[in-house]
């Protein structure tokens, strides 16, 4: 391997790419406009919906309202506003037509008058908790609300302290610091971010590879001097620094996007500071170099541009797998888990977002790890450099 | 000077192997333009590639100024001028930004590539379109960018594959007279061609191949007097034993 050789390809094929208007388009324009976009569009959506359904008028169906006039009033004094009841409550939740609906049992004021637990129910669908959980919870707080006053009122008129039925006193205490309460939009932002970084380089690892034998320029190119391996070590780092450099743009776009939100839409405490930005890049830069190793083999294996896209749904879906299964199960971090590509750069951004620290082992497992599984993908795709179907396909 | 010794080549396909080159011998001297000629599909392709250290041999050897690929690659590229049957240029560069990219990748600097690609633009007559980005370029325009590109670093010697496939008339003029020039100037010259007439016009010495194997070498006039034929044309056909795709 020559490093002059490298450099002059490296320089051939940033000029390529940064010549192609379609790719620096996407690459330093949609990406950093759609990235904060979508994770600042998904913010101030799910505030703006958290602040309606705590502070605005609760509309509430009730069927049977005439059975418990003085709940309903109660509730009415507490910004409920009393809706007639639908003809079929249990469709009307289901087709998100109302978030919950009251019913109160025909036997309730017979129930009451007699001082048994009288019954009411609280229909919902447990299925959609980001549209509906706020408003299940407003409910179920009032009407606990409600039984607790009465009970209480019930034992002070047969002469029994409060205290008695209420042997615990709860208290809580939340110890999240102001980063690791975390937004939607920081949950979306670490899967955003490896995505980015494992094929952002795409179109040109693909169109530096398959490309360029589709348009035959690579066997000209294989009968220079120039060793595969040169070349090929070449054109994966300018796939891995387009994509870097497409990923600042984007990451940089973000923070800007944070000071122009309104203060309180988001939780802009969250940790994106010179100092985080570079923790960041050395969590990504083994995946950006991976994405751009394996990119480049899958061109090299593809026999055509069209059969290297074809590969990409299940590019984008390896790194999904870790969110996946962190949103299902969320574990504890070891030390071990950050060996795991992608489930290990997942653990560490959200790191640095939430501003941790991060051990020098922990560092040198996931970075170490990282860069050995580049060197095996850039052996396989040396590999398949010097197969002879890859110039001579025709 | 370039010579090949019992050279051999097989492929797999889904129907079974085939033996594209099937024992290929021959030899192109410096100061001469040695033709291969043959139908479609007769191996000179392969044969080239092998030349030029693409492909490996299964058995046989190749020798570029008594050098093996083999055992030199880096040293066999730096002695070939490759004009390949795939000639793709970069679009998004300049003809001229093209030749250079290759004479970097020769080792040269930038003052040697700037001197070598103006001696080049000269002779293939490239000035109108040398700083002009490849999209959109003729078919001739991009042929005569490749053999720039392809003899930037000053080879000893320089193989063409089927150097004047899909060019007009005048381009093809002009692509003989530099040929031509190559020869002068004392190189060997080593082109492919399914053309009779134009291998029988160009060539001092000619190899016929034809199902992988040389079936007849020599000067045209050796090639004449060995098939007993009087006709250049039927002297070929007689050596490949049919006229299959040797008419242009």
């Amino acid at each position: 391997m020559s490093a002059r050789a490298m450099w002059v390809v490296l320089r051939k094929e940033l000029l390529d790419a940064f010549r192609d208007r379609r790719m620096v388009l996407v690459a330093f324009l949609v990406m950093p406009l759609a990235v904060p976009l979508v994770l600042a569009g998904t913010t101030a959506l799910g505030a703006r919906k958290q602040a309606q359904q705590l502070e605005s008028r609760l509309q509430l169906p009730v069927i049977g309202a005439e059975h418990a006039p003085n709940l309903v009033d109660w509730l009415r004094q507490r910004n409920v506003e009393i809706l007639p009841a639908p003809e079929d409550a249990d469709a009307a939740v289901r087709t998100q037509r109302h978030d919950v609906v009251l019913r109160i049992d025909p036997e309730y004021s017979i129930e009451w008058r007699a001082g048994r637990p009288a019954q009411v129910e609280v229909i919902f669908d447990s299925s959609r908790p980001l549209a509906s959980g706020a408003t299940i919870a407003r409910v179920r707080g009032l009407l606990d609300g409600y039984a607790q006053t009465v009970g209480t009122l019930r034992l002070v008129a047969r002469g029994i302290h409060p205290a008695v039925a209420a042997p615990l006193l709860i208290g809580t205490r939340d110890v999240a610091t102001p980063e690791s309460r975390f937004d939607l939009s920081q949950q979306l932002l670490p899967y955003l971010l490896l995505l980015l970084a494992f094929i952002g380089g795409m179109q040109l690892a693909i169109d530096a590879t398959a490309g360029e034998r589709e348009r035959q320029s690579l066997e000209p190119l294989l009968a220079t001097p120039a060793s595969r391996e040169s070349i090929i070590s070449a054109k994966i780092l300018a796939t891995a620094l387009f994509a870097l450099t497409s990923i600042t743009v984007t990451l940089l776009a973000y923070r800007v996007s944070f000071d122009l939100m309104p203060t309180g839409m988001v939780d802009a405490s969250f940790e994106l500071g010179p100092a985080a930005l570079a923790r960041l890049f050395v969590v990504i830069l083994p995946v950006v170099l991976l994405g751009a190793t394996v990119l480049t083999a899958l061109a090299a294996f593809a026999r055509s541009y069209r059969e290297a896209q074809g590969y990409l749904p299940l590019l984008i879906f390896l790194p999904m797998v870790p969110t996946l299964v962190l949103m299902v199960a969320p574990v504890r971090t070891q030390l071990w888990m950050l060996a795991v590509p992608f489930l290990g750069q997942n653990q560490l951004i959200l790191r640095v977002l939430r501003g941790e620290s991060i051990s020098a082992a922990e560092w040198l497992v996931n970075v170490g790890a990282g860069l050995l599984l580049v060197a095996v993908a850039w052996v396989i795709a040396a590999r398949l450099y010097h197969r002879e179907q890859l110039a001579a396909s025709s | 000077m370039l010579r090949v010794e019992g050279l051999r080549k097989a492929f797999r396909t889904r129907t079974g192997p085939v033996q594209a080159v099937d024992g290929v011998s021959f030899e192109a001297p410096d100061g001469q333009i040695t033709g291969l000629l043959g139908p479609n599909g007769a191996g000179k392709t392969t044969t080239l590639r092998m030349l030029y250290t693409l492909m490996s041999p299964d058995a046989g050897r190749v020798l570029v100024d008594g050098a093996d690929p083999a055992l030199e690659p880096v040293r066999v590229r730096s002695a070939l001028g490759v004009l390949p049957d795939a000639r793709g240029i970069y679009k998004r560069l300049t003809a001229r930004e093209n030749v250079a990219y290759f004479g970097h990748l020769h080792g040269m600097d930038d003052r040697l590539i700037e001197v070598r690609t103006q001696r080049l633009v000269e002779a293939l007559d490239m000035r109108d379109f040398i700083d002009r980005r490849a999209e959109g370029f003729s078919q001739g325009q991009r042929t005569k960018t490749a053999i720039a590109r392809a003899l930037v670093h000053d080879p000893r010697n320089v193989v063409l594959d089927e150097p004047t496939n899909g060019l007009d008339v005048m381009t093809t003029r002009s692509l003989r007279v530099f040929l031509l020039g190559l020869r002068a100037e004392g190189r060997c010259v080593l082109l492919s061609s399914h053309i009779m007439q134009e291998v029988a016009q160009l060539c001092d010495r000619i190899v016929v191949i034809a199902h992988g194997r040389v079936v007849a070498e020599g000067t045209p006039d050796e090639l004449r007097a060995a098939t007993g034929c009087a006709n250049l044309e039927d002297a070929f056909v007689h050596a490949i034993g049919s006229d299959e795709g040797l008419f242009a």
